[in-house]
């Protein structure tokens, strides 16, 4: 076995090299044919449309995508940093905005700007509860 | 009793039966309720204990700081455990636990599956290599010196003053508690009032004699009893409390559980009963007197405090009138001016079962220094799980601390310093002792009403019989 899968690229390596010393008159007799079938099938055509999709589109994607994830980075990552801060409480059990308002109530002065960030995103898990929200108790 | 009011002896009940019947009107107190914050809105399980804990010593540390101040001089310097200097002395805020080697844990429990013998229930759970350590919102740090380890309990915040030692241990020189919170004052009243106070009634329990003396009780209240002085001085009852335990504990037979379901199909709870017998004691008494019915450990609400008020569907005959409170178990309430805060004695008892503590009264003036009603909650004490608040911090020191269901009446006034009057009473289980108590709204004293009726030495014959 080992020895065939040796010998077999040696002979596509042949066959290659045949390929391009076919004789000129060969070579003339066969690109007209090539011609016709592209300008039929219109290979080409689909081939550079598809060409100008793939290249706009992730132009397109890149541009708008990479902001809100930054931003939603940020949001989080500041959310993040409430949910470390040891003066306000533990945090598992009870959401992002009520150990907010509960520092709030004892006087602790917990960042306002986490609070508008709590009040401005509302929905999803990801901002209401804490870091550690998905692990069971 | 009424020593002052039965002093109309002109009428009494020797006199040839009238056409007239004199009528006392009853007094109207003005009540105010302030039970709002022992209600439970929403009852969500999911959350941990750490934030009662938490929010304990959020609210306690600036207050304890303050006593701290006021007690070791304001430079006295104030550390969190973590900034702790080893030899510096210094004042530290936090929680106390007490680390006991009897104290009952589920992880024991679970060791029966290694053919050990389960914990005994015992009445105490203290021992000597007990251990105080006092925890702030970091780090715990075991605490040694001048502090007695038996008489603190885990869960109540203290400062403590003193320094860190070699071997990482806080030498106490002095600790402070949070001691009385601000008093209202009260408005002088003009006449008197009295409030009646009872708990234990034990109804569906073996002792039928209890029975007896609650129906004098109920006679007493409502006027059917004495002649026309004493009728006079029961009108001047104007709310009666029954703190706990209407129900007796034999009512929960747990039979049920561990026979099978075709032998228990035909048997009824031993509490249905009882909770009838209660309804036509209530009826007697709501419709004439304001009554507040608190939930105790025995009866059927749920277990952990705050106990919610009773179903008034298990009322159906009194539950019509408008005088039938049920109200919460921590209770809390303005009746004339004197402000009544009190619980059903599962906090009392349960010190009594972690502390060298035994006697009701001292019990209930330590949680009031504490300024915290159940310390114990949650660690041997059922406890909902707050995360914003903890209740059971007195915010507000009350006029009348009690606490139902204790082994005798017992009461006491005390003086804070800043001029608080407290009166503190231990009210007596109504099944064991015939015992209620009234308290004086204008002078703030207490008296035991005792409805025994056997001679003492019968009272020590039905003692022995309890013990059985």
């Amino acid at each position: 076995m080992a020895s065939q899968a040796e010998i077999r690229p040696q002979f596509r390596r042949q066959a290659e090299n045949i390929s391009i010393e076919y004789p000129y008159i060969w070579r003339a007799q066969m690109a007209p044919k090539r011609r016709l079938i592209t300008d039929t099938f219109k290979v080409v055509k689909r081939v550079k449309t598809e060409d100008k999709v793939e290249k706009e589109l992730p132009v397109l994607e890149q541009e708008p995508e990479t902001p809100p994830l930054t931003q939603r980075e940020k949001d989080l990552s500041e959310l993040q940093q409430f949910d470390l801060d040891w003066r306000y409480g533990p945090c598992i059990g009870i959401s992002r905005l009520q150990r907010w308002e509960r520092a709030e109530l004892h006087g602790l002065n917990p960042p306002q700007s986490v609070r508008d960030l709590l009040l401005k995103t509302g929905e999803g898990t990801d901002y209401t509860h804490c870091l550690w929200n998905d692990y069971p108790l | 009793m009424f020593s002052d009011l039965t002093s109309q002896k002109d009428r009494t009940l020797m006199n040839p039966p009238g056409s007239e019947c004199p009528i006392f009107e009853r007094v109207q107190p003005s009540y105010t309720s302030c039970s709002e914050r022992f209600r439970l809105g929403e009852r969500s399980f999911n959350r941990q204990y750490a934030h009662i804990y938490a929010t304990r010593l959020m609210q306690m540390r600036d207050i304890l700081i303050a006593r701290a101040k006021q007690t070791w001089g304001a430079a006295v310097p104030v550390r969190r455990l973590c900034d702790l200097q080893m030899g510096e002395q210094c004042c530290i805020v936090g929680t106390i636990f007490k680390h006991m080697e009897l104290q009952p844990s589920i992880l024991k429990e679970i060791s029966e599956e290694h053919n050990l013998l389960p914990q005994p229930p015992r009445s105490k759970y203290i021992s000597d290599s007990d251990e105080l350590i006092l925890e702030d919102e970091l780090q715990r740090i075991k605490l040694e010196g001048s502090i007695d380890t038996a008489k603190f309990v885990t869960g109540s915040v203290i400062a403590v003053f003193g320094a860190e030692k070699n071997d990482g241990k806080f030498t106490v020189e002095g600790f402070c508690t949070a001691d009385l919170p601000a008093q209202t004052a009260r408005q002088p009243l003009s006449s008197e009032r009295f409030v009646l106070l009872a708990s234990g009634l034990g109804l569906g329990g073996s002792k039928a004699d209890s029975l007896l003396g609650l129906q004098l009780l109920v006679d007493m209240v409502t006027g059917q009893l004495g002649d026309l002085g004493e009728q006079n001085g029961a009108a001047q009852i104007s709310r009666v409390l029954l703190a706990g335990n209407l129900l007796s504990h034999s009512t929960q037979d747990k039979d049920s559980m561990h026979k099978a379901k075709y032998l228990t199909k035909k048997t009824q709870a031993g509490s249905v009963e009882a909770i009838r017998m209660l309804d036509e004691l209530l009826v007697q008494l709501v419709a004439s007197v304001p009554v507040d019915v608190m939930p105790g450990q025995y009866d059927p609400t749920n277990y952990t405090l705050p106990q919610q008020p009773l179903h008034r569907c298990m009322f159906p005959l009194s539950t019509a009138y408008p005088t039938l409170k049920l109200v919460c178990n921590p209770y809390q309430a303005n009746i004339d001016g004197v402000r009544f805060l009190g619980t059903s004695g599962q906090n009392v008892s349960d010190i009594a079962k972690y502390s060298s503590m035994d006697d009701h009264l001292e019990i209930l003036e330590g949680t009031l220094r504490l300024r915290h009603l159940a310390p114990t909650a949650p660690d041997t004490l059922g406890c909902y799980p707050f995360y914003q608040k903890d209740p059971f911090i007195l915010e507000e020191c009350p006029h009348v601390y009690f606490s139902g269901n204790a082994p005798t009446f017992q009461s006491k006034r005390i003086t804070g310093a800043d001029g608080q009057e407290v009166l503190l009473v231990a009210i007596p289980d109504f099944s064991l002792t015939q015992t209620a108590c009234l308290v004086n709204l204008r002078t703030l004293e207490c008296e035991p009403v005792s409805f025994s009726s056997f001679s003492p030495e019968d009272d020590e014959d039905t003692e022995m019989n309890i013990s059985h």
